[in-house]
């Protein structure tokens, strides 16, 4: 059971009132239309996958129902980070996509 | 069971519900707010405030849930509307809402059972509000200044959540009002 630190109500809850919400940090491209269906594709479907630190979005659903990101290591399960949505990724060393 | 219940469980009557959001940051909403409700908005996370019978509860960092008594939400919503500028929104929840109240020496025990939330009093005086897992539905559970707590349930769930405190309260005494 994870132990999260939520940034709008904060303090640390348990798990059981968030929910995952995906990769964080997926931008929508600018014009869909322009894509070709392979570039569509690995918008829509591909993801990082990352083993060890992963930025990713949480939703605070039984409590403020707000989203934000989290840093965590997809090994370890520890959370290095919680930063509010809108805000752009930190510098670390993950090497995941901005 | 012995007769001095250790859980007191309260179904409250019904009363007007609004949720406001709106932006902290837009000059006079706070204000605003203050004049058409006579309570201050409460800024810091999990509190509530309340003046007269009107009670404001902090549900997020832009949104608030107003209380008063059954019937004068629709006044307040107009003096609301007529006294805010700009971007905010203001929602009717008089009919989602249900109230109990859970009082009683065993009411820590039956919270502990019922959500993953400490609502022990170090960490939740009076004059805490927050929402969070209960029963496996989900509640705002706010601190009253006499050690008890009120619950707001969705109307929907409110047979089975006063059903799993009747219990979860029943090892310890339970009386219904």
């Amino acid at each position: 059971m994870l132990r999260i630190y939520c940034p709008y109500c904060q303090e640390v809850r348990s798990e059981e009132e968030f929910s995952y919400a995906g990769e964080a940090h997926i931008r929508r491209p600018e014009d869909p239309g322009a894509l070709s269906d392979t570039e569509w594709g690995e918008y829509l479907h591909f993801r990082t996958n990352a083993r060890g630190p992963h930025r990713e979005m949480w939703v605070h659903a039984a409590g403020c129902r707000r989203y934000f990101n989290v840093l965590r290591d997809t090994v370890s399960y520890e959370i290095l980070e919680v930063y509010p949505m809108g805000t752009p990724p930190p510098d670390d060393t993950s090497g995941d996509r901005a | 069971m012995s007769d001095d219940p250790g859980v007191v469980l309260h179904a409250l009557s019904p009363r007007g519900c609004l949720n406001l959001r709106g932006d902290l940051r837009e000059a006079g909403f706070r204000n605003a707010t203050a004049t058409a409700t006579g309570v201050e908005l409460p800024l810091e996370p999990r509190t509530w405030r309340f003046a007269g019978d009107t009670a404001v509860y902090w549900l997020g960092p832009d949104e608030w849930l107003i209380v008063v008594p059954a019937g004068r939400e629709a006044d307040l919503e107009r003096g609301l509307r007529d006294t805010l500028a700009g971007s905010f929104s203001i929602v009717d929840t008089s009919g989602a809402n249900c109230f109990l109240n859970l009082s009683g020496p065993a009411v820590g025990r039956v919270l502990q059972k019922s959500s993953p939330y400490d609502f022990h009093p170090r960490n939740f005086p009076a004059g805490r509000c927050v929402q969070t897992v209960f029963a496996k539905a989900s509640a705002l559970v706010a601190g009253q200044a006499d050690g008890s707590f009120d619950l707001v349930v969705r109307r929907s769930y409110a047979d089975y959540v006063r059903l799993w405190i009747e219990d979860a309260a029943e090892e310890y005494g339970l009386a219904r009002r």
